[in-house]
């Protein structure tokens, strides 16, 4: 397992594909699908020797998860995008400072190659986070 | 179902039926005044104490988008107020824009069964008629504004009568509201294009025609459809020194407009406190040049009778303004630089309603002088029956303060212990020190209960107490023959902030301030009738009008009746004479 | 009654509220969607599937189908015994149902909060600090010459809102390919950044320093520094020129300035630089309300209870603290010991300790469909679709209501949420007895 990793923000949000997967079904394989992927540039993907699709372990003070990594052409280095869902929330803070809101944008990660290493299914995400995991 | 009831020993002040003082028994049978119940009816003996019809508060911000941004944006507000529930009643919030339950129960507590809400865009009716359902105790009404419309605006522009007329009945209809609501007419809309406009003779950017052409045709609307409630004008220039000039200047240009029946009151004035603003001999429009206005529009008023005005009495400390005239609450939070919101409504309103909490201080120049206008107004009127006392709540300060106002009206010595403390500008620009004429608790009555009720064409049911009457009925605690409430202004307000007992619609709702909390009342509307070929006229236009302009279905406009049908007092209006 | 052609029906998904769908209906299934964008078809065709399985009461992790009596009698015992109810959702349901979960709160003295507390509540705690300039759909349409998005992605997230509302021609704005520009303000290049007339990228976490700059310019001071948030200044005062020189100008904000560093203060930094140019031309805001009726929650709160989410009635009356009685910091701290959630997905889109606690407590979800909070979920039960199987009222963007027709029947003996809420309420009344 490779410790070579890079540094970067991570931020999430909606896409029209999870928005619509939502709709098809929360415990479906096109959601599972849409929420389970971290979306990057050319350049972090090159540096972690991956291969667009292959499996990329995203880690951050509060947890670690593996998704599968995504090539978006427009990005530059520096900000990673996990759609909004449990995957991206396995690694988010608590903590609202007072307001209500967890951050949700900009979170320190980092990201590691995580070939061979297998992406959980929805539940299984799901039972691991209420457990403590 | 109301038991059949019997007041008995009541002092009853009925001004319609010329009733002073007298002391009578009022029966109440199934929600109505009636001329005798049955034996087994309850009997309640009122041992002397002052009874009248339950107040009608024709002007009072309690429902819609700008209340709920309101009370949304300021909730240091509401902290300051909680109302726990009780056994009978939900909790909330009160201050100065209370919540919804709130509202309610403390009208109720105060001895008031009617209220209406004086501004509504239209288009957004639908959520009001939502929160009628949690507005408890109360009877209430709706007034779509349209001064500010494209669609009007249009009619105007292409010298179409009849088209504004069924545009204005076909919204009444479709959202159920009680009359016309003109609010900066003209004035608003040009904001939207960068333009304050506050001249009535002025152009409407876009559209080429006036603020005065926009007022005149909106009057003219309302008499040819026949509607019980004239025309309710908030007038451009609100709230600058020197306005009472553009005031009168605008009244003037309507005073030639026919009443339907021979009516002679065409127009409704209100919150006249904003809009009566004078300047000292040789002053401009600086702040530091306000005298107050009052008693030179008094003398007008006396002298021009087509028209009806509430004080919109300032009553000191917190208010939150509220007003669908956004250019004016972008003034005034220029000249607070604290908080400000601006509300956008498509076509209807698009400047935008504003708002702006706001303290009113008896130690500022300006606000000691606002005070003191709708008190001199009020009290150099010749007839009170056209002069109804209001605070614009909350604008000019919260409903609970109305005993306040009584006092001040009532009581010369009240009105001097104030100024003890004031800012000398309220000596000093006003003739207030030197008004020795108090108002009597008739006048109070006539101006809080019967006066309104005639005005907003609600007379056959409310604001009195003879036979068929609506059974809402205030008790309050005092025997009139044995109180000089001038001497003792302090009796006005402890008597009138809370009621002995509170009836609506027969059922007792209030005791010593304890509330039952009732389901609404009754929300009244009109249903203006066109005839058919106009009728189908303007669905036609309507539809490709507002296809064009708005951002929603014409075919969504309407109120549907599930939110409706069971509060709804819809009274039939013929206004078929409209020629199509 | 269902079969046939419906019109001019309100979509039920973003805050948009698109009321122009067109559905074909057969045999009280929708089989098209005219007009709907990818997402409004996604929830209109495939409604009849993937239904929350039940009533349901889960025991030993075993989820067993049950009455609705006996769903509703577990429902009750769980809050009648509980210490601390936490009431969450509300944004993906009606109106009607939102004012039965206030009154199951102040019945059991609880905490009522709705999603905007992870949405849109830093937009309205800006407006607390200084209100807001909020613009309407239809006149952005007719007016509007510069429009900007800042943190948000409409493309992906309010699919119609260019092409109904800011790329859509109107009144005064006849051509708005060259009469209006329309600029994306973001951390990475969107979607919508791609389609805009100007991208302007801006480092994470710098929204507000780069909105103080502009305050700053705008007002005609200068800056004693080169860059902020990875903008040269040159950059900042010509976007700042252009802001001041637009006649009507529309900012629509997302949760690209809500969530990110700063949040609240984000917001009231925008709220007052948008009222600052006002003093120069006419500007405007508008938040991006993600969920159909989140707007509508906060209205339905605010009128009931004077506050708009996070309101506790341990009192008897209502408080509000956002940060106390906010959904995540009750769950963060253990505080709720009951979950009441309805319409809204918690363990989908809450973070990790957050979700953790709500293992460890009951759990009571109201959903349509199944989802991951119906996973864990000690009592499940089936909903009717708001807008799709049964009417309702629901508030846009900009705050204008809309009736949700009923179009299809719901399930066999599939009620709305404001049924079942009545019957859980009136359940508690009858328990305290």
């Amino acid at each position: 397992m490779s410790r070579v990793g890079v540094q970067a923000l991570l931020t999430s949000g909606r896409t029209l594909k999870q928005g619509r997967a939502m709709e098809l079904g929360k415990l479906g394989p096109e959601y599972l699908k849409e929420v389970s992927i971290c979306e990057m540039d050319k350049v972090t993907l090159e540096s972690l020797g991956l291969n667009e699709g292959d499996p990329v372990r995203v880690e951050t003070i509060h947890g670690s998860v593996v998704v599968t990594s995504k090539l978006d052409r427009r990005s530059e280095p520096g900000v990673v995008f996990i759609p909004c869902g449990p995957f991206a929330n396995a690694i988010t803070g608590s903590d609202t400072e007072g307001t209500g809101m967890p951050n949700y944008k900009s979170i320190p990660v980092q990201l590691f190659a995580a070939k061979g290493e297998r992406i959980l299914g929805v539940k299984e995400l799901l039972n691991r986070m209420v457990e403590g995991l | 179902m109301s038991k059949d009831t019997i007041l008995t020993n009541g002092r009853v002040y009925d001004p319609m039926h010329g009733i002073e003082g007298e002391v009578m028994d009022i029966y109440m049978s199934d929600g109505k005044i009636v001329e005798k119940v049955s034996e087994s009816a309850k009997k309640i003996d009122l041992k002397g104490r002052l009874v009248m019809a339950g107040g009608v508060d024709m002007h009072s911000h309690i429902v819609g988008s700008k209340v709920g941004f309101g009370r949304a944006m300021c909730p240091e507000d509401h902290r300051k107020d909680p109302v726990p529930k009780t056994k009978y009643t939900r909790s909330g919030v009160g201050y100065t824009i209370p919540s919804s339950y709130v509202t309610g129960y403390r009208y109720s507590a105060m001895g008031y069964t009617t209220v209406i809400e004086p501004a509504l865009p239209a288009l957004k009716a639908l959520g009001s008629w939502e929160e009628m359902e949690d507005l408890p105790n109360l009877n209430s009404g709706l007034l779509p504004m349209f001064c500010n419309s494209m669609i009007t605006f249009d009619y105007i522009k292409e010298g179409d009568p009849s088209g504004l007329a069924a545009y204005i009945a076909w919204t009444l209809q479709s959202v159920g509201g009680l009359g016309v609501k003109v609010v900066n007419p003209g004035g608003t809309y040009a904001w939207a294009h960068g333009v304050d406009l506050r001249d009535h003779e002025g152009e409407i950017p876009g559209w080429g025609i006036t603020p005065k052409e926009v007022t005149r045709g909106l009057c003219q609307a309302v008499e040819s459809l026949k509607l019980p409630h004239m025309m309710h004008f908030h007038p451009n220039n609100l709230g600058r020194v020197g306005n009472v000039e553009t005031t009168i200047a605008q009244l003037d240009s309507i005073r030639d407009i026919k009443g339907h029946g021979g009516r002679d009151h065409i127009c409704h004035l209100t919150h006249m406190s904003f809009e009566t603003l004078s300047s000292v001999e040789g002053g401009g429009n600086d702040w530091g040049d306000l005298e107050s206005g009052g008693l030179k529009f008094a003398e007008y008023f006396n002298k021009n009778k087509h028209f009806t005005a509430d004080m919109g009495q300032i009553t000191f400390g917190p208010a939150t303004t509220m007003t669908g005239d956004g250019p004016f609450e972008f003034y005034l939070y220029q000249l607070t630089g604290g908080k400000w919101t601006n509300i956008a409504v498509d076509v209807e309103l698009p400047g935008g309603a504003g708002i702006v909490p706001y303290t009113y201080s008896p130690k500022a120049a300006g606000n000691s002088v606002q005070w003191a206008i709708p008190l001199e107004f009020a009290l150099n009127v010749d007839d009170v029956w056209r002069c109804i006392i209001s605070t614009d709540h909350p604008n000019a300060g919260p409903f609970t303060k109305y005993p306040l106002v009584f006092s001040w009206l009532m009581s010369k010595k009240q009105r001097d212990t104030w100024m003890e403390g004031m800012h000398k500008f309220a000596h000093e620009r006003s003739t207030l020190p030197s008004i020795e004429h108090e108002w009597s608790l008739y006048d109070v009555v006539i101006s809080t209960r019967a006066a309104p009720a005639k005005i907003l064409g609600m007379e056959k049911l409310k604001g009195h107490l003879g036979v068929g009457a609506d059974a809402d009925v205030s008790v309050y605690d005092v025997d009139t023959t044995k109180v000089d409430f001038a001497k003792n202004p302090e009796k006005i307000i402890k008597t009138f902030s809370e009621s002995y007992l509170t009836f609506l619609g027969g059922k007792q709702v209030s005791k010593k301030g304890k509330v039952k909390g009732v389901p609404n009342e009754g929300v009244w509307s009109v249903h203006p009738e066109l005839n058919e070929s106009l009728w189908e006229r303007i669905n036609k236009e309507l539809e490709q009008k507002m296809n064009e302009w708005y951002s929603h279905s014409f075919h969504n406009y309407p109120v549907p009746a599930r939110y409706r049908a069971h509060l709804e007092k819809k009274v039939m209006i013929d206004s078929t004479s409209v020629s199509a | 009654m269902t079969e046939g052609t419906h019109s001019n029906i309100v979509c039920v998904f973003c805050g948009c509220l698109c009321d122009d769908l067109q559905l074909e209906v057969q045999n009280n299934i929708i089989t098209t969607n005219e007009n709907g964008c990818a997402i409004s078809k996604a929830k209109f065709l495939n409604h009849a599937d993937d239904r929350l399985e039940g009533p349901a009461i889960r025991v030993n992790g075993t989820s067993k189908e049950v009455t609705l009596k006996e769903a509703i009698a577990k429902a009750v015992d769980i809050i009648a015994n509980s210490k601390r109810l936490l009431v969450y959702g509300l944004s993906s349901t009606e109106n009607d149902a939102h004012r039965e979960a206030y009154k199951i709160a102040e019945e059991a003295g609880g905490v009522v909060d709705n999603t905007s507390s992870v949405c849109h509540g830093p937009t309205i705690l800006g407006t607390q600090e200084s209100g807001e300039a909020v613009a309407a759909l239809g006149e952005v349409r007719h007016r509007s010459d510069l429009v900007i998005y800042w943190g948000s992605n409409p493309q992906f997230a309010h699919p119609r809102h260019m092409t109904l509302h800011t790329r859509a021609a109107g009144e005064f704005i006849k051509n708005p390919k060259t009469e209006r520009k329309i600029w994306v303000v973001d951390i990475r290049k969107t979607i919508s950044a791609g389609v805009a007339d100007k991208f302007i990228r801006i480092e994470p976490g710098t929204d507000l320093e780069v909105i103080s700059a502009l305050r700053a310019i705008v007002r005609g001071k200068e800056l004693d520094v080169d860059n902020v948030g990875g903008l040269p200044v040159s950059d900042l005062k010509e976007i700042a020129e252009v802001m001041k020189g637009a006649k009507y100008g529309v900012l629509f904000f997302g949760l690209g300035l809500t969530q990110s560093k700063g949040r609240h203060r984000n917001i009231d930094a925008a709220i007052r630089l948008i009222q600052d140019l006002n003093h120069y031309t006419k500007w405007s805001m508008m938040p991006m309300r993600g969920h159909y009726n989140v707007a509508g929650a906060n209205k339905t709160s605010t009128w009931q209870t004077g506050y708009p989410f996070a309101v506790d009635y341990a009192r008897g009356y209502p408080r509000y603290q956002p940060g106390e009685f906010t959904a995540v910091d009750m769950l963060m701290r253990g505080e709720a010991d009951v979950l009441l959630n309805i319409a809204a997905d918690p363990a989908a889109h809450f973070p990790r300790k957050a979700l953790q606690h709500m293992g460890n407590i009951s759990i009571i979800n109201l959903d349509p469909k199944q989802n991951m909070t119906s996973l864990i979920a000690e009592v499940n039960v089936p909903t009717a679709i708001a807008g799709i199987e049964c009417d309702g009222a629901a508030v846009r963007m900009d705050g204008l209501p809309l009736y949700l027709k009923q179009v299809v029947d719901p399930p066999e003996n599939v009620l709305p949420d404001r049924d079942i809420l009545r019957m859980i309420y009136d359940g508690l009344r009858r328990a305290k007895k």
